[in-house]
């Protein structure tokens, strides 16, 4: 069985000799939401447009159900792509933007009304079936343009930072449908965003892109608790970086020796070996915050050595949540936030110094890339 | 600008002056255009009001020593090359603007070399071509030499419009269409020239009137049969009539009427301009 999209080993090289993306790797399954992230510039927005065929591929190759594409036109490719600013056709009426694309596939007028009539009643559009889009509002229209690409049946929807024009609470709600939608159509969506909480929250696999090349594939929630780069666990979550070289492991648990003495944490790239830099990556929401009252001997049993003492430098309440910025002993800054309740100990007893400890397995010991 | 009464006055001094700069002439012209005739000459003081220089034109009043204006033929003629040259020059200009959507080895190069043809003095352009068509042998002609002059000199305007037009072009809706299946070609009769019509209506405008009243390059190209332009000159050499003026104010009038047709066409078209501006707004 062909995937139902497969990059191998894609470039691109701009006439100018700029590296847009390099030696990409990419299997998709049917049905699989694959969100691409990375800051602006970094090749996502030109790999959709590769595989939309607005852009030429330099080398490599994409295959779309084991079928190779690299030369068909945009047109006669099986994909459809929805637009940030919406790019509807604003000479033509809500439904006959929608039923373009299919009139020009041949379908009887009669097919057409159909067709379209059920994908605007599955968004919610018949209301305003018959209305000029330009008197709409900006989540209307997204999802005219979302109902306009699905209406041609495409195997792969691309997704150009969809919600990127849209204010924040209207992002959640069409958001939201979004995900429902790809999970009832059961179509191939690939969604490109520069927001790490949208690819977070939607996809099932996040591919985090830096400088035209892939940093890492993962699932959402092992991307955001064990990062594979330095530009990854800076990129995705709030955590602290630590650095250091590598000494001893047990198991999957790795010794960093650090300037605040040995620390603990899980070994994420078994190619690492002693003597190694590295860095210990510890998200925030894996820190406890304890008063110096505390026994340090019982913290470090329990945290088996993971126990750095650092200086309050601010700590803001806002509602149940607490924000910590801690110094640490040579200047580094730990930023943590969490709800109130996890650091009653230390923030009660208005502790100006504290222990930052944290479980080993819950911090990602990465080569220092 | 509110509290600052001296410029406003200046400036509207100068928007005073500078519309009566540019109507002074055709006021004195309309208004010598109702002298008495045949007696009545091309200056003041009317001698009496009347309608007389209209009726010469057309060929309503009796016979006099005054003959009737060789015009009848050139009006069509250039009418003809106008039309001709718009369709012509803006088709050109269109494609044009179209391949410079994209950078290409050398289009900085290119552009300069078609704005030229605006740049370059007329009389030489009209007398190279006269050269040329005499060395290669071919007649000139208001219609062949001529079509090419004016197309030369209208092609750079018609294609400057459109390059603004597609400036402000966004391609993102071209790409959509391509997404949904529909070829290049399609996409551009059926998505991309609706939204650049009032563009093209603006670069129609251009070619036709300038070709209208195109002087230094017709001259040496047209050859025997003459232009409009030609034409009128051509009486100046004898004596000047007021029937000249008579004629002057039924062209402007044609022309404001070419303007008329022009907002109408472009009233029509604004809703999908107007439609294309909001959705700029939010690219």
């Amino acid at each position: 069985m062909a995937y139902d999209l497969e990059l191998i080993g894609v470039g691109k090289v701009y006439d100018n000799g700029t590296v847009a993306v390099r030696d990409f790797d990419l299997q998709v399954e049917k049905g699989e939401f694959i969100s691409f992230v990375g800051p602006s510039g970094c090749g996502k927005t030109t790999t959709l447009r590769m595989i939309a065929g607005f852009e030429s591929i330099t080398s490599g190759e994409v295959r779309i159900r084991g079928r190779r594409i690299n030369d068909l036109p945009a047109e006669q490719r099986p994909t459809s792509t929805i637009f940030q600013n919406y790019a509807l056709f604003p000479h033509m009426t809500v439904r006959q933007n929608i039923e373009y694309g299919l009139s020009v596939k041949g379908l009887s007028k009669a097919d057409r009304r159909q067709k379209a009539a059920g994908i605007m009643e599955k968004l919610e559009l018949l209301d305003v079936a018959d209305r000029r889009h330009d008197v709409l509002s900006g989540g209307q229209r997204q999802r005219i343009a979302l109902a306009r690409g699905l209406a041609v049946e495409p195997d792969i929807l691309l997704l150009d930072e969809p919600l990127g024009s849209l204010d924040a609470n209207l992002r959640k709600s069409i958001q939201n449908e979004l995900k429902l939608l790809q999970r009832n159509l059961g179509i191939t969506f690939i969604f490109v965003t520069h927001a790490q909480s949208e690819a977070l929250v939607l996809s099932d696999r996040v591919i985090v892109m830096n400088r035209g090349e892939v940093e890492q594939i993962s699932p959402p929630y092992e991307l955001y608790t064990r990062p594979k780069t330095r530009f990854v666990a800076q990129f995705i979550g709030r955590n602290t970086n630590i650095p250091g070289t590598l000494k001893g492991r047990d198991g999957d648990i790795a010794g960093v020796e650090t300037g605040y003495g040995a620390l603990r944490g899980f070994l994420n790239d078994s190619t690492l070996s002693d003597g190694d830099d590295v860095i210990a990556v510890v998200p925030s929401e894996a820190i406890d915050v304890y008063p110096l009252t505390a026994s340090r001997d019982e913290l470090i049993a329990q945290y088996q050595g993971n126990v750095v003492e650092g200086l309050v430098r601010t700590a803001d309440v806002v509602g149940h949540t607490v924000f910590y910025v801690i110094e640490l002993s040579d200047g580094r800054e730990v930023n943590i936030e969490s709800h109130i309740e996890k650091y009653r100990d230390a923030f009660e007893t208005g502790a100006e110094r504290v222990y930052v400890t944290w479980l080993p397995n819950e911090a990602t010991v990465i080569g220092k890339g | 600008m509110e509290n600052r009464p001296l410029l406003r006055s200046t400036l509207a001094i100068y928007t005073v002056l500078f519309i009566g700069f540019l109507y002074a002439p055709f006021v004195v012209l309309g208004i010598l255009s109702f002298q008495s005739g045949p007696e009545g000459g091309p200056q003041f003081p009317i001698i009496e009001w009347s309608t007389y220089w209209y009726r010469h034109i057309f060929g309503l009043t009796p016979p006099s020593r005054v003959a009737p204006l060789p015009i009848g033929e050139a009006l069509v003629r250039s009418m003809t090359l106008a039309f001709a040259t718009m369709v012509t020059s803006t088709v050109l200009g269109t494609m044009t603007a179209q391949a410079f959507r994209r950078r290409f080895k050398g289009s900085g190069f290119v552009f300069y070399l078609v704005v030229l043809g605006m740049i370059v003095p007329g009389v030489l352009v009209g007398l190279g071509i006269a050269l040329v068509a005499n060395t290669l042998g071919i007649p000139r002609a208001w219609w062949g030499t001529a079509f090419v002059a004016h197309v030369l000199y209208t092609f750079p305007f018609a294609f400057l419009v459109m390059l603004a037009i597609f400036n402000r072009f966004d391609k993102t809706v071209e790409e959509a269409a391509w997404s949904l299946g529909v070829p290049p070609m399609r996409t551009f009769r059926k998505v991309t020239f609706p939204l650049i019509f009032p563009g093209v209506l603006s670069s129609m405008l251009f070619a036709f009137t300038l070709s209208y009243d195109e002087f230094p390059r017709t001259l040496f190209a047209a050859g025997a049969d003459l232009t409009l332009p030609l034409a009128i000159y051509g009486t100046f050499a004898v004596e000047i009539h007021p029937n000249i003026f008579a004629f002057g104010v039924l062209t402007t009038l044609f022309s404001f009427s070419l303007l008329a047709v022009y907002g109408f066409l472009m009233a029509l078209s604004v809703r999908s301009a107007k439609k294309v501006a909001i959705q700029e707004e939010i690219a």
